[in-house]
């Protein structure tokens, strides 16, 4: 049993495509080293989501 | 979105808590942050009533906007850094690593509540007020924001209202503390001492900063806990209302008590032999205890100063006849 199922697939949605911008393919790191890395080597921020399960 | 980095962590085995600080009982919560791990703004939060109180597209977006523009201004060396709070991992909590790493069970976010609130409890140092009333509600004091448009105050009434606070401000801080976002307003606000009695608002009226000292009522950290599932939370099954200063001196009871009237007896506590409260019954005590700073009816009290799961006796008034009353509270084991 999970805990918040259906607040998970609305908030996939949001996170997905955020107002503004196209539905582009966007890299979601799944690893917050590698993200940290990528940062480093990019110049950009990040951004970080946590949640229970995709 | 393509001028981020973007990251999505679903297991928090090795997530460094002193950074990533946040209410783990939010289905999702997310930070801007830059390579220095120096975080510029949160974006999340949630209230009793519902997951997305103040989520939304538009927000997000307001959110992504606002993390750019600090990510410029700390490129420019215009942000100070914020300190980093001590290391603290999952792993660092045995009944965590005992029940679910160990068992190569997710470490998931309300298991890492949880079982952090457990170690209080067994520690001594669990403090209700302030740990499992998290995330006290900004209603309660009167601020409704127009949640798509992140700190705008939509309407303000009470104690917010009394303070000056207007519709169309924009809170910008609290208690000094820059905040961008609902996630930012919540999290600073649940750090404020329960026992302050106010707490500054900032807000941006048509340009000028305008402090707001906001009276804090008592208990205004109360809030609804059916989501969150605690296992330190006393199970009690029946809700009662305060009673009134005039009915407790008519009933020879303490005006400052927590005497209250029972309204609602849920049937689980029969089934499950917690107690024999009938709606009516006026609980007036407590293992012989009448009063209490912070707790203004009697299962409040019962949730405040007893463990979950713990026996004691009530003092209950019933047809004009005072007698004493055993109750067991249930311990939760939600998905453990």
């Amino acid at each position: 049993m999970r805990l918040f199922p259906v607040s998970l697939l609305l908030l996939s949605a949001l996170t997905a495509f955020p107002a503004g911008l196209a539905a582009q393919e966007l890299h979601w790191f799944d690893s917050y080293d590698a993200a940290l890395e990528e940062a480093r080597r990019t110049g950009k921020p990040i951004f970080l989501e946590y949640r229970c399960s995709p | 979105m393509s001028e981020y980095v973007t990251a999505r962590i679903i297991r928090l085995d090795e997530v460094d808590f002193g950074l990533f600080d946040w209410d783990r009982h939010n289905t999702v919560y997310f930070f801007v942050l830059n390579a220095d791990e120096q975080i510029y703004l949160r974006y999340g939060g949630r209230d009793a009533r519902s997951f997305d109180s103040y989520l939304g597209l538009e927000s997000l977006e307001l959110a992504l906007e606002k993390g750019l523009e600090l990510h410029e201004k700390y490129k420019a060396g215009e942000l100070p850094k914020k300190p980093r709070g001590a290391p603290d991992f999952a792993k660092d909590y045995p009944l965590l690593v005992e029940r679910t790493i160990g068992n190569g069970a997710c470490v998931e976010c309300h298991l890492v509540n949880d079982y952090k609130a457990q170690h209080k409890e067994l520690d001594g140092t669990l403090d209700k007020v302030r740990d499992m009333y998290r995330s006290p509600d900004i209603r309660t004091i009167g601020i409704h924001l127009d949640a798509p448009k992140g700190l705008l105050v939509a309407s303000a009434e009470g104690m917010a209202q009394a303070a000056g606070m207007q519709p169309g401000d924009t809170i910008t801080a609290l208690e000094g503390v820059p905040v961008y976002t609902f996630g930012d307003l919540q999290y600073n606000y649940d750090k404020v001492d329960r026992a302050a009695r106010s707490a500054t608002f900032t807000v941006d009226r048509a340009g000028e900063s305008v402090d707001l000292a906001v009276e804090l009522p008592l208990r205004w950290w109360l809030t609804n806990l059916d989501f969150r599932h605690w296992t330190i939370e006393p199970r009690v099954y029946f809700e009662s209302d305060p009673l009134t200063a005039e009915e407790k001196r008519s009933l020879d009871l303490p005006e400052d008590g927590f005497a209250s009237r029972v309204r609602l007896v849920e049937g689980v506590a029969g089934l499950l032999g917690l107690h024999e409260l009938k709606v009516g019954d006026i609980v007036y005590g407590v293992a012989g205890v009448q009063t209490d700073p912070d707790a203004n009816s009697a299962e409040l009290y019962l949730k405040l100063r007893t463990k979950s799961g713990s026996e004691t006796t009530l003092q209950v008034l019933r047809d004009g006849e005072r007698i004493e009353m055993p109750l067991k509270s249930a311990r939760m084991g939600f998905r453990k």
